[in-house]
C-alpha cells in the first residue's frame, strides 16, 4: 500500500478507544493543516477523514494540472502549425471519469456521516454542562450550579475565562443563547454547533487522557480554545474561552474553589467576571455599558430626561429588564438576564457594586476591592 | 493577419460606439438606448465600479487583520486601525470592521458578481452569438439596468448613512435587532430586494431570446456553450430570485411591524430564515459560476483551436447543475439542523459535485493535441482551471458532515468560496473581458501588460486565500476583527497577497485605459473564433450583422472551417479532414 493512502486509513482504524490522544502527534501535511492532531477520539477520526479527502483530492488535482501543464508545453502554438485531429468525445472515457470520482465521493459521504453520528450521540452518564451564550461571552454552569470566576492570559489575550473539565470523561454540552445566534466551536475537538435563542442544541465528547507532557508549573492540564463561530456583533471576535482539562482530583478542587465563598461581595465579583465584565468596567472607564465604579447610590440620568438614584430595585430592574431605562450616552444593547441569573446572584452583584461605590459607607476591611479582575487566588485570599 | 475577404458588402453603417449627436445628445442616446450592446457596456462599467467599491472594503478588512487587536491591563488598545482616536473600548472599532466586511460581502454578491457575467458580457454577446439583432425584449432590458442602478443606489445610500453590520446574509435575529434606531438596515435589505427584480427580468429576457431568436440553421446543439451556460443561469434566476424577494420582505415586516416570523423573542424561528435565505442563495452560487464556466468553454476552444471535448456532456451538466442546485441549500446549515435533514443534504451535495467534475475533465481534455496560444485570455482560462479545481475539491470536506462540523463558519469556508467565486467567476470574467475586449471596443489591449497583470492576480490571489485554508483548519473563525497570536503569520501573508492582487488589477486598469485611448485597431476576428460574434465588425455595427446570419458550421469546427475574416496562413487547418 502506498504511503499517502495508508496513513489516513490506519488513523481511522486506530481511533477506537482506548487510545491516549497525545497533545501533538501530527506530522507532515496534517501538522501543516491543523498544527496539532484532534484532541478527542472523534476529532482524531475527523482528522483521518480530512486527510483521506485531502489525498483523494490531491490525486485528481495533480493528475489534471499535470496534464494541463504538459499539454500546454508540448502543444503550444507554433506559427503555421495546425492543431492535430483527435476525437471530440469518447463515451467510455467520459463514463469512466464520471463513475470513478463519484464512487470516491460516495465513500467520503458515508465516512462523513459515520463521524457525524459519532460526534452527536452523547454517551450515557456524561457530565452535563449548561452553556449559555450571550453578547459577548459564554456562561458555563456545572451540575452543582458552579460557574467559573477564573481568567487567564492566553494567545496574547487577557481575561480569557477558564472552564475546567476532568480528564478521560464523557462530557455533554447543552447549548442555549440568551439573545442572537452564536456557535460553540472547540477547534481542538473538531466540533461546533449553533447556539439558538429558542431551542436547545448540544453535543458530547470524551475529554483526553493527560500524561507527563501536560505538566506545567501550576499543575497538570491541557487547554483547549472555545470560539464563537456565528457572527453576533461588536465583540464577536472576543467571545472566547478556554476549556482546561485536568486530572479529576484537580478538577474537584477547582470546582470547590469556584463555589460560594460565603461572602456576597466575593461571590458578586465572581458573577461580575463571569457575566458582566465584557461590557461593564469597574475602573470608571466607559465600555459598551456604564462602569460600575461608584455607580451604586449615584443619581442616574436617562436618555428620556428622567433620573433616579441607583438603589437595589434599580439594579435588579437593569439586570432583568435592561432597556426600561437607558443611561444618557448609551445604546439599548443589553438583553434581559431573566432566567440566566438567579436571585442569590443578583443580591451578590448588588453587594459587590456597593463595595466599589463611594456613595456607600465602606466597612474597614472592604477597602481597596474592585480594581483587579477576579482570579483563582481570590477565593482563598478573601474568604 | 486578417484579410478583407468577406462575403458581406460593406455598408457605411457606423459601429454602435460611433456618436451620432452632440455630447448631451450622446449621453441621452445611451441613457435611453435599447441596444443590447450599449446596455451591456453600461452594465460592465456599473459592475466594475461596484467591484472597485467592494474591493476597497476587502483591502480595508485585510489591512485591519494585519495585526490583532489587544487590550492591555491598563485599557490601552493596540492594533485597531479603524475607529476613534482614543476609544474607550474596542467595540467601536470592531463595529467599523463589521460594517466593512458586510459592505464587502453585500456589494460583491448582490451588486457585482450576480450581474457581472450575465448582465455585462451576456447582454453584449448572447444576441451576437445567436446571430440575433437584439434580445427579445429590448425595452425590458433597459428597464432592468435602471432597476439595477436604483437597487445599487439604495445600497450606496445605506453605506453613506453609516452602513450595516449584519453580514451579507442578514441572519436573524441579529439583523432584526441591530441598529434598531436606524433604517439603514432596511435600506440595504431593500437594495437586495430591488436588485432581485433586475436579475429576474434579465433572466426572463435571455430565456425567451435563446428560444426564439436563434439564427436560421442553429439548433440547440449548435449553440455555443456560453449560451448554454447563460440559459441555465437564467432559469435559476427566474425560479430562485422570487424566494429571496419574499424572504427579505418578511424581514422588513418583522423589523418595522414586529411581526414574529424569524425572531424567537416574537415567537418566530431563526432557522426558518436560514432555510428561506439559502433556498435562494445556494442556487445563486451557480448563477455566479455557470456563466464563468461558459466563458471558459469559449476561451479554451478558441485559443487551443480544438473542438470542445464532450460538448453535450458540458451542455447537459450546466442544466444538471441548475437542477440540483435547488436541493442542496441545507449544506449551509449542518450546524443548525437535525440529523436526518443534515444527512440528506450532505448526500445531495455530493451529487452537485459530479457535473462540475465532468466539466473539469472535459476542459482539460480539450487541450489535448491543440494549438495552444499562451495569451491573456488563455492564461486566465488556465488559472481558472487551477483555482476552480481547488475551490471545488475543498468543497468535499465541507460537504462531508464530520469534517464540516469543524470547518463550518471558519476561514476554510472563506477560502473555499473565494476560490470558487473569485478564482472561478472573477477570473473567468477577467478572461472573458480580455477575450472579447477587441470585439466590444474595437481596440487591442497590450498583450504583455495583460499577461503580467494575470500573473500578478494569480500569485496575489493564491497568497491571499491559500493561507486562509490553513487558518480555518487551525481554528480561525470567520468575521473576526481580531485573533489569537498563533494566527498572525498567516494573516500577515494573506494581507500581503491582497496587495499583490491589487497591483494586478491596477495593471489591468491601466492597460484597458491605454487600449481605449491609444490601442491599435482590432480586426474583426483577432483570435480566429468560429462563433457568430466574430463574423461582424469590431466593434459591431449598430444592428449587429450586415445581413441575416445563416449558420453553416458548428461553433467549434476548428478542424474543418477557416475562421471568418481570417487567413489560413495564420490559422491553418489540419491536413486530414476531420472524421469525427
Amino acid at each position: 500500500m502506498t504511503m499517502p493512502f495508508s496513513l489516513p486509513l490506519t488513523t481511522l482504524a486506530n481511533a477506537v478507544p482506548p487510545v491516549r490522544v497525545l497533545p501533538n502527534n501530527a506530522d507532515g501535511f496534517q501538522e501543516i493543516f491543523f498544527r496539532t492532531n484532534g484532541q478527542t477520539d472523534s476529532a482524531v477520526w475527523t482528522d483521518g477523514l480530512f486527510m483521506l479527502t485531502f489525498w483523494f483530492s490531491t490525486f485528481f488535482f495533480v493528475l489534471l494540472m499535470g496534464l494541463l501543464v504538459y499539454w500546454c508545453i508540448i502543444y503550444r502554438r507554433r506559427p503555421g502549425v495546425p492543431q492535430k485531429i483527435s476525437p471530440s468525445h469518447n463515451t467510455p472515457l467520459e463514463i469512466l471519469w464520471t463513475v470513478v470520482p463519484s464512487s470516491g465521493m460516495l465513500v467520503i459521504f458515508f465516512l462523513g456521516f459515520q463521524g457525524y453520528m459519532d460526534k452527536l450521540v452523547p454517551a450515557s452518564g456524561a457530565l452535563q454542562l449548561e452553556v449559555t451564550g450571550f453578547k459577548w461571552d459564554w456562561k458555563v454552569s456545572y451540575p452543582d450550579g458552579t460557574q467559573t470566576g477564573q481568567t487567564v492570559t492566553l494567545g496574547g489575550r487577557n481575561d480569557i475565562k477558564v472552564h475546567a473539565l476532568p480528564e478521560d470523561t464523557e462530557v455533554s454540552l447543552r447549548l442555549l443563547s440568551n439573545d442572537v445566534i452564536h456557535a460553540f466551536w472547540i477547534p481542538d475537538f473538531r466540533m461546533k454547533m449553533d447556539v439558538f435563542p429558542n431551542r436547545y442544541t448540544g453535543y458530547g465528547f470524551r475529554t483526553p487522557v493527560l500524561g507527563p507532557e501536560d505538566d506545567h508549573p501550576e499543575g497538570r492540564y491541557r487547554d483547549h480554545w472555545v470560539f464563537c463561530a456565528e457572527y453576533c456583533g461588536d465583540l464577536h471576535s472576543e467571545m472566547a474561552a478556554v476549556l482546561r482539562v485536568m486530572p479529576r482530583a484537580d478538577y474537584e478542587q477547582w470546582l470547590k474553589d469556584q463555589g460560594s465563598s460565603g461572602d456576597p461581595v466575593i461571590d458578586g465579583k465572581r458573577v461580575y467576571s463571569s457575566m458582566c465584565a465584557t461590557c461593564h468596567t469597574v475602573n470608571g472607564a466607559k465600555n459598551i455599558g456604564p462602569s460600575w465604579m461608584n455607580l451604586y447610590g449615584s443619581t442616574r440620568e436617562f436618555e428620556d430626561g428622567t433620573s433616579q438614584i441607583a438603589d437595589d430595585n434599580y439594579i435588579r430592574e437593569s439586570i432583568l429588564n435592561p432597556n426600561a431605562k437607558i443611561v444618557k450616552g448609551f445604546q439599548p444593547q443589553m438583553t434581559s438576564y431573566q432566567g440566566v441569573i438567579n436571585d442569590t446572584d443578583i443580591a451578590n452583584v448588588i453587594a459587590y457594586m456597593k463595595s466599589i461605590s463611594e456613595h456607600v459607607e465602606q466597612p474597614a476591611e472592604g477597602e481597596g476591592e474592585g480594581e483587579a479582575p477576579a482570579s483563582e487566588t481570590d477565593a482563598e485570599g478573601e474568604g | 493577419m486578417t484579410t478583407a475577404e468577406t462575403t458581406h458588402d460593406h455598408h457605411d453603417e457606423g459601429s454602435y460606439l460611433t456618436p451620432k449627436y452632440g455630447v448631451m445628445g450622446t449621453i441621452w442616446d445611451w441613457m435611453t438606448t435599447v441596444d443590447h450592446k450599449k446596455i451591456g457596456v453600461m452594465y460592465l462599467f456599473a459592475v466594475l465600479f461596484m467591484f472597485f467599491l467592494g474591493g476597497v472594503a476587502a483591502l480595508a478588512v485585510r489591512l485591519e487583520l494585519l495585526e490583532p487587536v489587544r487590550v492591555a491591563a491598563d485599557g490601552t488598545i493596540t492594533g485597531q486601525l479603524f475607529g476613534p482616536a482614543n476609544p474607550e473600548s474596542i467595540a467601536t472599532g470592531n463595529n467599523i470592521f463589521n460594517r466593512l466586511f458586510t459592505l464587502h460581502g453585500a456589494i460583491m454578491v448582490f451588486m457585482f458578481i450576480i450581474p457581472s457575467v450575465p448582465a455585462a458580457l451576456g447582454n453584449f454577446f448572447l444576441p451576437l452569438m445567436l446571430g440575433a439583432k437584439d434580445v427579445a425584449f429590448p425595452r425590458l432590458n433597459l428597464f432592468s439596468w435602471y432597476i439595477y442602478v436604483v437597487g445599487s443606489l439604495f445600497g450606496v445610500f445605506s453605506i453613506i448613512l453609516g452602513g450595516v453590520d449584519t453580514g451579507w446574509t442578514f441572519y436573524t435575529p441579529y439583523s432584526t435587532t441591530t441598529d434598531a434606531d436606524h433604517w439603514r438596515v432596511l435600506l440595504m435589505v431593500l437594495a437586495a430586494f430591488v436588485l432581485g427584480f433586475s436579475s429576474i427580468l434579465t433572466g426572463l429576457n435571455f430565456i425567451v431570446t435563446t428560444h426564439k431568436l436563434r439564427a436560421p440553421g442553429m439548433g440547440w446543439f449548435d449553440m455555443p456553450l456560453f449560451i448554454w451556460a447563460i440559459y441555465a443561469t437564467s432559469i435559476i434566476q427566474v425560479l430562485a430570485t422570487p424566494v429571496i424577494g419574499i424572504t427579505l420582505l418578511l424581514l422588513i415586516f418583522e423589523r418595522l411591524f414586529k411581526v414574529g416570523i424569524f425572531d424567537p423573542a416574537l415567537g418566530g424561528d431563526p432557522v426558518l430564515y436560514q432555510h428561506f435565505f439559502w433556498f435562494y442563495s445556494h442556487p445563486v452560487v451557480y448563477v455566479m459560476i455557470l456563466p464563468g464556466m461558459g466563458i471558459i468553454s469559449e476561451i479554451l476552444s478558441v485559443h487551443a483551436r480544438k473542438h470542445i471535448f464532450g460538448y453535450r456532456a458540458i451542455a447537459f451538466s450546466s442544466l444538471g447543475i441548475a437542477a440540483v442546485s435547488f436541493i442542496v441549500w441545507g449544506h449551509h446549515m449542518f450546524t443548525a439542523m437535525g440529523e436526518l435533514a443534515s444527512t440528506i443534504f450532505s448526500a445531495l451535495t455530493f451529487l452537485v459535485a459530479i457535473p462540475t467534475a465532468i466539466k473539469m475533465f472535459n476542459w482539460i481534455a480539450t487541450l489535448y493535441k491543440g494549438s495552444i496560444a499562451i495569451n491573456t485570455p488563455m492564461l486566465y482560462a488556465l488559472s481558472f482551471l487551477f483555482l476552480f479545481s481547488i475551490g471545488g475539491l475543498t468543497g468535499l470536506p465541507l460537504g462531508a458532515l464530520a469534517t464540516d462540523l469543524h470547518l463550518h463558519d471558519s476561514y476554510f469556508v472563506v477560502a473555499h468560496f473565494h476560490y470558487t467565486m473569485m478564482g472561478g467567476t472573477v477570473i473567468a470574467f477577467l478572461g472573458g473581458i480580455h477575450h472579447w475586449w477587441p470585439k466590444m471596443f474595437g481596440r487591442m489591449y497590450n498583450e504583455r501588460a495583460g499577461m503580467i497583470g494575470c500573473v500578478l492576480v494569480f500569485i496575489g490571489f493564491n497568497l491571499t486565500f491559500m493561507t486562509q485554508f490553513f487558518l480555518g483548519t487551525q481554528g480561525m473563525p470567520r468575521r473576526y476583527a481580531s485573533y489569537i497570536d498563533e494566527f498572525q503569520t498567516l494573516h500577515v501573508l494573506s494581507t500581503y497577497g491582497s496587495w499583490i492582487l491589487l497591483a494586478g488589477f491596477l495593471v489591468h486598469l491601466f492597460n484597458f485605459i491605454h487600449s481605449l485611448v491609444a490601442g491599435p485597431k482590432a480586426p474583426p476576428n483577432p483570435w480566429g473564433g468560429l462563433t457568430l460574434e466574430w463574423e461582424t465588425e469590431s466593434p459591431p455595427i449598430e444592428h449587429n450583422f450586415h445581413h441575416e446570419v445563416l449558420v453553416q458550421h458548428g461553433p467549434y469546427d476548428f478542424d474543418t472551417v477557416v475562421p471568418p475574416h481570417c487567413d489560413e496562413r495564420e490559422f491553418p487547418l489540419p491536413e486530414t479532414p476531420a472524421s469525427h
